[in-house]
């Protein structure tokens, strides 16, 4: 019987060396899909290099980079994005004469104003940093995202679950920042009034009365006296719109998180000493929402009134109701936008691409009357996709993931980095269509690779 | 503007921080006596008006959440968060349909915004008057609270006229029914006065003391709109949108004395409108359970006691109407 045991146990190392094989080209193989499935090196690019990232310029060879030309766009792509958008200057530019009037000289794209005021606060520029919540990636690095956004003056929310997952105003985890750090550590770095912050409040950070806590708190006090805090109500998230938030919990949390969090039990839980953690995305219809609205204004009249939409299918009726209502601001996160964990099949199935949910409000963009601040989120990251926004008549851009990766790229001195070059990009493009103000754009100035789109988002089709 | 605040907080603070002297002064054994005079007058009518008083709920697990932007209190009650009454409102319901008709003299906690520190009308801690009737409209709610406050009013002007006299507070004499005006009525005649409120939205602390100085008498506003009030305030089924609720105000620019509602009974559409104040219904597991098993409908109110005090001894701010008065943020025994 020798024979058998020495061919079993070749077999069973055979078999073991081909599983190891197996393993170790799928984790390669998850790096580079997620490599690959978000512009990362531009933006750490962008991070590390400051404005000189504005320019293609390569490591070793910055004289072949420079002739790539304008084919630097083309990507496979299951649907329309705002790269299906071009941005058109004219040649006959009466802005500019105007501004040359008011300054005496030939305007250069330094000259572009793009201070702004949108949801009630007033910004260095029409640029907010998306509501992230506790999830580890984002809320490791929230600090040197709130310095960065806090000293740049563009407004910041925070998300959801911060104050449950890891305290209010003590750390529960020392390598975890809390929710007040966040807070104060922004509104501390704002100068002169310029910037604001929003606080979001899940169902299950509604169990600890988050924005009572806030409301009351006398370190915020003189911020909410300004007019620098904001209340925002999440109805979905652009990459799982009717699901919750979702995040992966240490096994050991989850008997503290199981009163507040749909936790499951224990046969359930496996994978490293983790668990996942559900919170309920919440319950509306046009009534609560309503309701919602109104006692918010009651109860937090000093505050800011915002609200962040995923992208539903009946996002027009929506907008309608919340218009009516008088809202600060409304953002609006495509289907692209990003998770802190979410489900594939929700990334893969669920809910509408940015362009799509700002085709079906188009009527409301066109149509810019109320006090309502408008802003989109879902995979924009550069200048460009901030004046595109503009121009569809949005008041600004929403940004989560690039300020995270900037800040793991290069801290605080990262996200101050990348939001330069979209301020820079945003001048240039600006500049280029003949203005100097964000008020001035317009969807005279956009026009679309595609007819039917075109058509719909009422902008000129390039090729027409 | 910034630094008389700060001032007059200041002032406030260094009297609070030695508030056990204000027992000693004469003037506060005179409000003190109307306080108790007219506590007394009221049980004794509620009595009369066959009333049980129940012993009040100081803690549990939930507690009335439609306090305008307050904090409640949480306490670890043995590992799990327990709540001191901010009302006893949620208990009031649970207690009615088996008793008919109740009240308890209610400590309450409301850690309230800081900016309500000066206005004369907030204490974190208070009591109140908190009454509830099986089967009753908000119509019979009103007309018991016009007759508690007639009956109050009239014995500490008969028995205090000694005290009344010290503090220079001369008490007139309402014949209930009082006035009552809608919301919409409300909101209209703050907008002929100049004053701009948009709809749906309380009616502001400065607005209210304007109306309440124009007014002669006590009088009521009704019929707020959703969204104004807490979950348990009962909607119009014949007006949506219209809450079958009211404010008792006083004449004189004190401002409100009492709050009161029908309430909603009906589990599916309290779920719906706890969703509307960002509640999360999991929190309210005992009292969910309880409106699906069924309770009687009835209606209410609560009275400050405080604030009636304030308001019968015309004192300027509701600070001196208490012993051991405790303001937003202030820190004191």
């Amino acid at each position: 019987m020798w024979w058998f045991t020495i061919e079993s146990l070749f077999s069973r190392a055979f078999s073991k060396a081909l599983l190891g094989i197996v393993g170790l080209s799928s984790f390669f193989e998850d790096l580079r899909e997620a490599w690959s499935s978000y512009p990362y090196k531009e933006i750490i690019r962008r991070a590390r290099k400051g404005v000189d990232a504005v320019y293609p310029q390569g490591r070793f060879w910055p004289a072949l980079m420079a002739v790539k030309g304008a084919a630097v766009v083309e990507q496979p792509r299951r649907f329309a994005t705002l790269d299906d958008i071009l941005l058109l200057p004219p040649a006959f530019t009466p802005l500019r004469l105007k501004k040359m009037s008011e300054i005496l000289r030939e305007p250069n794209y330094t000259d572009v104003d793009l201070g702004t005021e949108f949801g009630g606060f007033r910004a260095s520029m029409p640029l907010m940093v998306a509501s992230m919540g506790s999830v580890q990636v984002a809320n490791s690095v929230s600090l040197e995202i709130a310095k960065a956004a806090g000293r740049l003056g563009v407004p910041m929310g925070v998300g959801e679950n911060v104050a449950t997952m890891w305290g209010y105003s003590k750390r529960i985890r020392s390598n975890q920042p809390c929710f007040k750090e966040r807070v104060m550590t922004y509104l501390e770095a704002t100068e002169g009034g310029v910037g604001g912050i929003v606080i979001q409040q899940s169902v299950e950070d509604a169990y600890n009365e988050l924005w009572n806590l806030v409301y009351s708190d006398p370190d915020v006090e003189p911020y909410i006296e300004k007019g620098a805090v904001g209340f925002e109500v999440k109805i979905g998230q652009g990459a799982k719109p009717g699901l919750g938030g979702e995040a992966m919990v240490p096994l050991k949390e989850a008997e503290r998180l199981r009163d507040k969090y749909h936790i499951p039990e224990v046969s359930e839980m496996e994978g490293g000493g983790y668990v996942t953690r559900h919170s309920a995305p919440g319950t509306y219809t046009p009534d609560i929402l309503r309701g919602m609205v109104r006692m918010m204004r009651n109860n937090y009249p000093r505050c800011r009134l915002w609200i962040k939409l995923g992208p539903f299918r009946d996002l027009p009726q929506v907008l309608r109701i919340l218009l009516e209502e008088r809202v600060d601001a409304v953002w609006i996160d495509g289907k692209e936008g990003g998770t802190g964990m979410s489900p594939l099949a929700s990334m893969k199935h669920l809910g509408l691409p940015l362009l799509a949910a700002l085709c079906s409000i188009v009527e409301f963009l066109a149509n810019r009357e109320s006090g309502t601040s408008l802003l989109a989120a879902g995979r924009l990251y550069d200048g460009g996709h901030l004046v595109k926004c503009l121009c569809l008549g949005l008041d600004g851009m929403v940004v989560g993931r690039p300020m995270v990766i900037s800040a793991w790229a290069a801290g605080a001195r990262g996200v101050e980095n990348y939001v330069r070059t979209v301020e820079v990009e945003a001048k240039m493009l600006i500049s280029a269509l003949g203005k100097y103000s964000v008020k001035e754009l317009g969807p005279e100035d956009l026009g679309c690779l595609d007819q039917e789109l075109a058509e719909r988002l009422r902008i000129r089709y390039v090729y027409g | 503007m910034h630094i008389e605040v700060e001032s007059r907080l200041q002032k406030l603070s260094e009297m609070l921080a030695q508030s056990w002297r204000l027992a000693r002064s004469p003037r506060m054994r005179a409000i003190l006596r109307v306080q108790q005079e007219a506590c007394d007058a009221m049980r004794a009518y509620l009595k009369s008006e066959h009333f049980f008083e129940l012993l009040p709920p100081i803690i549990g697990p939930v507690t009335d959440p439609g306090i305008r932007g307050a904090k409640q209190v949480t306490i670890d009650y043995y590992g799990r968060e327990y709540k001191i009454m901010s009302s006893a409102i949620l208990y009031k319901q649970a207690a009615v349909s088996g008793l008919g008709r109740i009240f308890f003299m209610s400590p309450n906690i409301r850690l309230e915004p800081l900016d309500s520190a000066l206005t004369g009308r907030h204490l974190t801690e208070f009591v109140q008057l908190d009454l509830e009737i099986a089967n009753a409209t908000y119509y019979d709610a009103m007309k018991v609270a016009e007759n508690l406050l007639c009956t109050a009013i009239d014995t500490v002007r008969d028995v205090c006229a000694k005290e009344l006299e010290m503090l220079g507070r001369s008490l007139p004499s309402f014949k209930p029914p009082f006035r009552k005006m809608t919301y919409d009525e409300t909101v209209e005649s703050l907008a002929r006065h100049g004053v701009k409120l948009r709809y749906g939205v309380e009616v502001p602390w400065e607005a209210e003391h304007f109306l309440s100085k124009l007014m002669g008498e006590p009088f009521f506003i009704i019929d707020y709109p959703r969204g104004a009030r807490g979950f348990y305030d009962r909607e119009d089924d014949e007006r949506p949108g219209i809450l079958r609720d009211f404010d008792l105000l006083y004449p004189e620019g004190y401002g409100e004395a009492a709050s009161g509602a029908e309430r909603e009974y009906r589990h599916e559409k309290v779920l719906a409108r706890m969703r509307e104040s960002g509640e999360d219904p999991r929190k309210y597991e005992w009292y969910l359970k309880m409106l699906k098993e069924g309770i009687t409908p009835s209606a209410g109110f609560g009275i400050g006691i405080e604030r009636l005090t304030r308001y019968l001894c015309g004192l300027e701010t509701v600070v001196e109407a208490r012993l051991f008065p405790k303001v937003a943020g202030i820190y004191s025994p």
